[in-house]
């Protein structure tokens, strides 16, 4: 019965993680399988994947980056203008280590150091949202010291502390233009700290059957000291003060339940449900320090929705060294109709994923993954009044090195 | 064999997938033949901004980025009268075209503002007819062209005389020498405009009834009458009501600030002679000449406009407003503007009952005049008709800048569209700046 309901969802293109601005790529193994990981308990990833499953990781460390190449374009419906992205690759990055006194131990210590949030992007020179948006740069840094205690050999529990370093960098042209015909322009640059936690149970009642519930928090990333700077000619330079900003990022909670079935001793498969607490992200607000008649403090609606997705994958044993991995997901996009920006065009998305594990010696382990994603969307932002489809690709190919002690 | 295959596509996604790709809709002109395309109009479709023609302004002249648009659809080259790239232009009153830069107020005070570039226009302008050398012309707009004159024999106007083709033509004639195919008609503003700008003290609301060349209703019958003789399609404008524009709401009828001891000692001056007017700290309605009253001056009530061209270092440090009433040919008052905005509203119903009766495009300017006055927002840029920061009005507060006229020439686009089931694109409006500051 369970084993037709996996192949159900195989067979239709799966849900997964909707993103907004977050990138969902904190382990080879799992991305290789769409994304699902939270009852699939392979390695130190679990760290973030599924505290509660950590206590059932051998001792051991994973390293591994995924250079992610994402090309973005836009074409005005009214224009049939098109302008492209040349946003630089990003390289989301983790890092984990679990420990116990004995690799048998109840009792394991993790940690973490994961980049679930970030990206860049830069549009075109002179493109026709510059007044929206030129470049977002946006870099999260989590680190999660983590403890998971296995109740019994079926079930474990854990948790783990986030705290959240992060930067983000805003900039767009204002419509002022000089004498030589540039455009004034803002840069919004500042750092961001959050804290936050991560939870979960792992149970497996079955050697073939496990089910994984995680919650983890949402986080405010605050904002306090940022410094606006705007190039504007020098007979408005009053106008637009240098000065320092406030702003406020939430990042959103994420409630996730996972099953894992083993077909046979080849054939494992995998599905993770997410409800993301988008919903945090209601404004985009910026109150500056000095305000003057052209520089008001700026709440932008950004009314984002609770989304849910669906991530899925299947790992197959082709020998005793060497894994074949391939996933599917499906995400709802959290970004409603009239709001969608030129920082996040974010549209309902199907991932195609896939992946092979090596394992060279029985204390290492190579894995590979690659995603592909694709995504359009046609809307007419209610603020900018910007009308038009977005269009954007993504390739992320991921590379890590497990070393077990 | 799973792992080759698992390559390949790998690579083939690599490979194709990577940029995003987009197909440009095919163009269509619809029922329309664009291939000779003529626009007669006033100041705005002539190219007049910040007060002249000069020749950046005629190349961002609303009819020109109409026609960079039509061009798309297979019109020919457009031709303007264009005055020399070196030339600094030339205004209506042989005066220089005005940047925005510093000066200084009676108070010493210093801001930016409108300044002329120069004591007086480029008057060799006038001076060589270029119909030989540059013509025949596509753009046959001349500012100031009122509807009565689009078909007055050697009609004298500076603008028209250096581009006709003889002494003894008209514009319309001239525009029919070109044979046009299509064509977009902007006329009328100037029949109750040169009125408005002397505050009604001069010139005249041209009337609805009478012949051709006295009654806007005959004279442009008889316009669209020849226009369209040979089945030439085309765009009418309406007219914008005045109140929508900068240079009518800048400065208030009520902009007259005053302290308590200067309000109280004001509605003293005035006790004895005229009692009712009266001064309270705040805004007050400023003292205006009016020949129909009494003594020959009253404080300006809501709904009365102050012309933009009234002297302000006069109020600020002459007591002009306050104790000196402003003259009247800065002032448009209640009585005057109903005369103005009644016959616009005439012109505008005879224009869209023309367009309809001879399935014309139409496009709504006094609508979308009344909307940039309302404010709105275009691709992350707030376009409003605020005198200089608003981005729309150019230094004269009357004419567009070239983000202006890429608007509009947007509504007119957007009209002939729906008209004739043509998909010419709109212009990147953001393309084309708007004030340039210093």
């Amino acid at each position: 019965m369970i084993k037709y309901f996996f192949l159900l969802i195989l067979s239709f293109p799966a849900y997964y993680f909707s993103q907004g601005f977050q990138v969902n790529l904190q382990g080879q193994k799992q991305q290789g399988m769409g994304g699902a990981g939270t009852a699939f308990i392979q390695d130190a990833a679990t760290v973030f994947f599924n505290p509660g499953g950590m206590s059932f990781v051998a001792n051991s460390v994973i390293l591994g980056a995924t250079p992610t190449i994402a090309k973005g374009a836009f074409q005005n419906a009214n224009t049939n203008e098109i302008s492209r992205t040349n946003s630089p690759v990003s390289y989301p990055f983790a890092a984990y280590g679990v420990v116990g006194l004995k690799d048998s131990s109840q009792l394991k210590f993790g940690f973490g150091i994961y980049t679930p949030f970030g990206s860049t992007v830069q549009w075109e020179n002179g493109w026709t949202g510059r007044f929206a948006l030129t470049r977002l740069q946006l870099r999260a840094i989590f680190f999660q010291p983590t403890i998971s205690y296995k109740i019994t050999n079926k079930i474990g529990v854990g948790a783990g502390f986030i705290y959240a370093s992060g930067k983000v960098n805003l900039q767009k042209d204002i419509p002022i233009i000089d004498a030589d015909g540039n455009y004034a322009s803002a840069e919004l640059n500042g750092k961001a700290e959050g804290y936050g936690f991560n939870t979960g149970i792992y149970f497996t009642p079955t050697k073939k059957f496990a089910v994984g519930l995680t919650y983890r928090s949402g986080i405010k990333m605050a904002v306090n000291n940022g410094t606006a700077t705007f190039k504007v000619p020098a007979s408005v330079a009053a106008n637009f003060p240098n000065g320092k900003f406030t702003s406020k990022l939430p990042l959103p909670s994420v409630t996730t339940i996972g099953f894992k079935y083993e077909v046979n001793s080849k054939l494992n498969l995998a599905l993770d449900i997410n409800y993301v607490g988008w919903k945090a992200y209601d404004t985009l607000a910026f109150d500056y320090e000095v305000n003057t008649t052209s520089l008001l403090d700026t709440k932008s609606a950004r009314s984002y929705k609770n989304t849910i997705a669906f991530r899925s994958g299947a790992q197959y044993a082709i020998s005793t060294k060497l894994m074949a991995r391939l996933g599917l997901a499906y995400g709802i996009t959290p970004v409603q109709n009239g709001y969608v920006t030129p920082e996040t065009p974010d549209a309902n998305r199907i991932n195609y994923t896939a992946g092979i594990g090596y394992q060279i010696s029985n204390k290492f382990k190579l894995d590979a993954s690659f995603l592909f994603t694709h995504l359009k969307r046609s809307d007419t932002n209610l603020e900018t009044n910007l009308s038009g489809t977005f269009k954007t690709n993504v390739i992320a190919p991921g590379f890590s090195i497990g070393y077990i002690f | 064999m799973n792992v080759y295959k698992i390559s390949i596509y790998t690579l083939l996604v690599i490979v194709l997938g990577c940029k995003p790709k987009f197909t440009k809709p095919n163009l269509t002109s619809g029922e329309i033949d664009a291939t000779t395309f003529v626009s007669l109009g006033g100041s705005i479709a002539a190219g007049y901004s910040n007060g002249g023609v000069y020749y950046q302004a005629q190349k961002n002249s609303l009819s020109n980025l109409l026609a960079t648009q039509l061009q798309l659809i297979g019109s020919a080259d457009f031709k303007q009268p264009y005055v020399a790239e070196s030339s600094i232009g030339i205004g209506n009153v042989n005066n220089a075209p005005s940047i925005l830069s510093n000066r200084t107020d009676c108070q010493g005070v210093v801001s930016i503002g409108p300044v002329k570039i120069a004591a007086q226009g480029d008057v060799s302008i006038f001076s060589t007819n270029i119909f030989a050398s540059q013509g025949p012309f596509n753009n046959l707009s001349v500012p100031d062209l009122k509807v009565i004159d689009a078909d007055i024999n050697g009609y004298n106007n500076p603008f028209y005389v250096r581009m006709a083709s003889s002494n003894s033509s008209s514009i319309l004639s001239d525009a029919i020498l070109k044979k046009p195919t299509f064509f977009s008609l902007m006329l009328g503003l100037s029949d109750v405009l040169n009125f408005a700008l002397k505050g009604g003290t001069a010139d005249f609301v041209t009337p609805v009834a009478g012949s051709i060349g006295v009654g806007f209703d005959a004279s442009i019958t008889n316009v669209l009458n020849k226009l369209t003789a040979n089945g030439a399609k085309g765009i009418i404008a309406n007219i914008p009501s005045i109140k929508t524009m900068a240079y009518f709401n800048t400065i208030y009828y009520n902009s007259l600030k005053l302290d308590n001891a200067t309000a109280t000692s004001l509605t003293n001056f005035y006790a004895v002679l005229s009692p009712t007017i009266q001064f309270n700290e705040g805004n007050n309605g400023f003292v205006i000449e009016d020949v129909n009253q009494p003594l020959g001056y009253r404080q300006a009530v809501n709904g009365e406009l102050i012309l933009l061209n009234v002297p302000l270092d006069s109020i600020k440090c002459n007591k002009m407003g306050s104790l000196i009433p402003i003259p009247d040919k800065y002032v448009l008052t209640l009585s005057e503007i109903a005369t103005i905005e009644n016959a616009i509203t005439s012109y505008n119903t005879i224009l869209k009952n023309l367009a309809n009766s001879k399935k014309l495009a139409f496009v709504d300017v006094n609508e979308f005049f009344t909307k940039v006055k309302a404010g709105f927002v275009y691709n992350g840029v707030s376009v409003n008709a605020s005198f200089v920061s608003g981005g729309f009005y150019s230094l004269d507060g009357l004419n567009l800048t070239p983000r202006g006229n890429a608007l509009l020439a947007n509504e007119f686009i957007n009209a002939i569209n729906s008209n004739y089931q043509s998909n010419i694109p709109q212009l990147v409006a953001t393309s084309y700046s708007g004030i340039i500051f210093p």
